[in-house]
């Protein structure tokens, strides 16, 4: 089997070796010109000198300005006493960087050094067709500066900040490094995967105008506080869900019930039936959720809006043996987890509820974010009453949005419940 | 305790009883002396057993104590109720608080009509409290508590079954009750192993009634409570209540296994089955105390849905349930504080 499987390898090898001594022209080409505009970017605990996190970070300016991933020194925001962070060079130096502007909604950062590059990369909008060849730099894993071949694949449909698909395996440690054409143009910033050669970038423009406003004059300050992203974040949820569930909204039909699907097109819906043989009763499925999680630490994730609508019926069982089944469903949890450190404990009031339409049991558990100013999440559970063979629970999860669009949400959400 | 005595004849006769034992015979030496050829000389005696209990005892007699037609052991316990017979007499014991049915009205000594009215009334009361007596003296017979027993099990393989979502709901239901009679009966046995300890009989039957009783009350009263709190889910009582009507039960449960493995006065009883609820109420307040500071990620809420027609239901209107949200965020603000 084994020598079977040799012979099979070293047939291919030859071939396979020459694709890649082709390719491998271009690929050293841009590694030897750009590679000492990247850094290793990492954050130490001053008390044991120790790395805490590591990253990327390339020179945008002559005057030593890099930029990087928000959540790359995101320590250093939650507790500058206790970390600081530095850069280490091509050539291995290692100098202090202070952090001068974040943007925690497109996870950019952009640092100060006393370092004068000899050379940097400029951060001008750019146009690349799908298919594009681009190289992604930085240093995966602490081994080394690494170049990554990949291709563009445009921007993602379904988010709501903006995302560039790139085909190419991003690996922890590169957040922050630059993914760049074959003549040195920034693309995007590394940021994040899902696996398998699906990887996400920045685009440049959102590091252009952070940069912008960091050199700016100083009358739009840029963030470099916990209070400053709370500001940050809610400015953002606030664009969003402000009219959010407002006049006309895509509803869909559950058994006897019409609800809101897909509030906004950044919404990914699915849907889900389950019919079994053995259980006495179905369940139907509808969840609608934006994908895009807001990294604010390690612990902590936000901005996530989630709808969620669970039909169960029945035709067997009676109707006090459903509404147990009912109670226990409807008593599920699926609120967001969340550390002590950062959020304080769930407060929830129920109240029998009534609507232009029908009567329900509606439920709002809400807690607050310890660090980030007026910012909380807020789940309103709702269960429609009056039928003995059918029920529905429904479920809106609004995580990091300030105390008036829970308000707002809720009651709009209250509202548009109605039968079919 | 009372004793009355019901002579061959039909005459009777009251004997309070006091802590000084008291000898029953034929004999002049005797303190309650009995005009009954069947009677031993020297027959019995009324006394308290080591546990301070009433107890007659057999001193030797041919004839040896009767209950209802089948003799007793050599030792009978006495509580209000118990008849015994000696010979051809009748001994018959009451509670010193039994209350006797009011006075006939004598109609040449008072002609008013509202005395009759008056001992009518009084009659009417004294009846029901006759009957309430009854009930209780019936609901200390076996045939009383294995009812009782029944019912308890009954009861939670139908709980069982209505709160099912399973094919198998009826075997469900079935294994509950069969899960209940198992617990009783080692609950049960234990207090009766304790009983033969203390009072020397084991009451098994008394105690699974006790058990039943009491598990009951609590599986209707969690009902009830479901129920409350479907209704009014912000009434907060639910909890205060609970609680409450929980430690009445459970001082129930004590006082009732005490009443048979004790002889301990029904005061006595009560007393130590609350001081057992009282500690138990301390143990869980001090966890819920321990436990309402710790941080959690899981928000806790009623979730209770029942089967009500719309109409039925008490509702508020969306703008209402507003303002329970601007309390939570009063609740979060203040606990976000630093």
């Amino acid at each position: 089997m084994s020598f079977a499987r040799s012979l099979l390898l070293v047939a291919i090898l030859p071939w396979s070796h020459l694709v890649a001594q082709q390719r491998s022209v271009t690929t050293s080409d841009v590694f030897s010109r750009y590679a000492d505009r990247v850094v290793k970017i990492q954050v130490v605990e001053t008390g044991s000198a120790a790395k805490a996190t590591i990253g990327s970070g390339f020179f945008v300016t002559g005057s030593g300005h890099l930029v990087t991933n928000y959540h790359v020194i995101s320590k250093l925001i939650h507790d500058p006493d206790r970390y600081r962070a530095e850069l280490i060079d091509v050539a291995g130096a290692v100098k202090p960087v202070a952090v001068l502007g974040v943007d925690v909604v497109h996870d950019l950062a952009v640092l100060g050094t006393e370092v004068r590059p000899p050379a940097h990369f400029s951060l001008a909008r750019v146009t690349v067709a799908q298919g594009n060849r681009l190289y992604s730099l930085g240093h995966p894993e602490d081994l080394g500066l690494s170049i990554v071949e990949g291709t563009y694949n445009g921007h993602l449909a379904h988010t709501r900040h903006p995302r560039i698909h790139f085909t190419g395996s991003l690996n922890p440690g590169m957040s922050g490094g630059p993914t760049i054409a074959e003549d040195g143009r920034v693309i995007g910033i590394n940021v994040a995967t899902a696996g398998n050669q699906l990887s996400f970038l920045v685009p440049v423009e959102r590091a252009a105008s952070l940069l912008e406003q960091v050199l700016g004059p100083g009358d739009d300050p840029p963030a470099r506080t916990l209070e400053a992203i709370g500001q940050q974040l809610r400015d953002h949820q606030d664009a969003y869900l402000r009219d959010m569930f407002v006049g006309e909204t895509k509803m869909v039909d559950l058994g006897p019930y019409r609800l809101i699907t897909e509030p906004a097109p950044f919404f990914r819906c699915w849907a889900d039936a389950t019919r079994r043989q053995e259980l006495p009763y179905e369940t139907v499925r509808h969840h609608c959720s934006t994908d895009d999680q807001l990294f604010i630490a390690g612990d902590q994730s936000t901005g996530v809006v989630d709808v969620e609508h669970e039909m169960i019926s029945t035709k067997k069982l009676n109707s006090s043996q459903f509404f147990s089944l009912y109670t226990s469903v409807f008593a599920n949890d699926n609120t967001p987890g969340g550390e002590e450190e950062h959020v304080t404990s769930w407060r929830c009031g129920t109240r029998n509820v009534r609507n232009a339409a029908l009567p329900m049991r509606a439920v709002l558990c809400l807690r607050r974010y310890r660090k980030l100013g007026e910012l909380y999440d807020g789940v309103l559970k709702v269960a429609v009453l009056g039928r003995g063979d059918s029920g529905l629970v429904s479920t809106l999860t609004m995580s990091g949005v300030t105390f008036g669009n829970v308000d707002r949400l809720a009651r709009r959400y209250l509202e548009r419940i109605s039968w079919r | 305790m009372i004793l009355e005595v019901v002579h061959p004849g039909g005459a009777r006769t009251w004997h309070p009883l006091g802590e000084r034992p008291l000898t029953v015979g034929r004999g002049f030496s005797n303190d309650l002396m009995l005009d009954d050829p069947y009677v031993e000389a020297r027959h019995a005696r009324i006394g308290l057993d080591e546990n301070g209990g009433p107890v007659i005892e057999d001193l030797g007699s041919v004839n040896g104590l009767v209950g209802k037609d089948t003799r007793l052991p050599g030792r009978v316990p006495l509580h209000p109720g118990t008849e015994v017979r000696v010979g051809r007499t009748l001994l018959r014991f009451h509670d010193v608080e039994e209350a006797v049915p009011p006075a006939l009205v004598d109609a040449t000594a008072s002609s008013a009509t509202t005395a009759a009215k008056e001992s009518q009334k009084r009659l009417a009361r004294w009846r029901r409290a006759r009957a309430v007596r009854r009930v209780v003296r019936f609901g200390r017979t076996t045939p009383a508590r294995l009812l009782t027993a029944a019912a308890a099990a009954s009861a939670i393989a139908l709980y069982s079954w209505l709160g099912s979502a399973q094919r198998s709901s009826g075997s469900e239901a079935l294994f509950a009750a069969l899960g209940f009679a198992m617990i009783v009966s080692v609950w049960a046995g234990i207090w009766a192993v304790a009983s033969r300890v203390t009072v020397h009989r084991f009451h098994f039957v008394g105690h699974v009634g006790v058990a039943a009783l009491v598990t009951l009350a609590g599986l209707l009263w969690s009902v009830a409570i479901e129920w409350a709190v479907f209704f009014f889910p912000d009434a907060g009582l639910s909890d205060v209540l609970s609680i409450g009507i929980g430690l009445v039960l459970l001082a129930a449960l004590v006082a009732g296994h005490l009443s048979l493995a004790s002889g301990l006065s029904r005061q006595r009883q009560w007393r130590a089955g609350f001081a057992v609820a009282g500690t138990a109420l301390l143990i869980g307040g001090l966890a819920t105390l321990v436990e309402e500071e710790s941080f959690s990620d899981v928000p806790t809420f009623s979730g209770i849905v029942k089967p009500v027609a719309g109409e039925w239901l008490p509702t508020e209107t969306v703008d209402e349930f507003g303002g329970v949200m601007a309390k939570l965020k009063e609740q979060v603000d203040e606990m976000a504080k630093p």
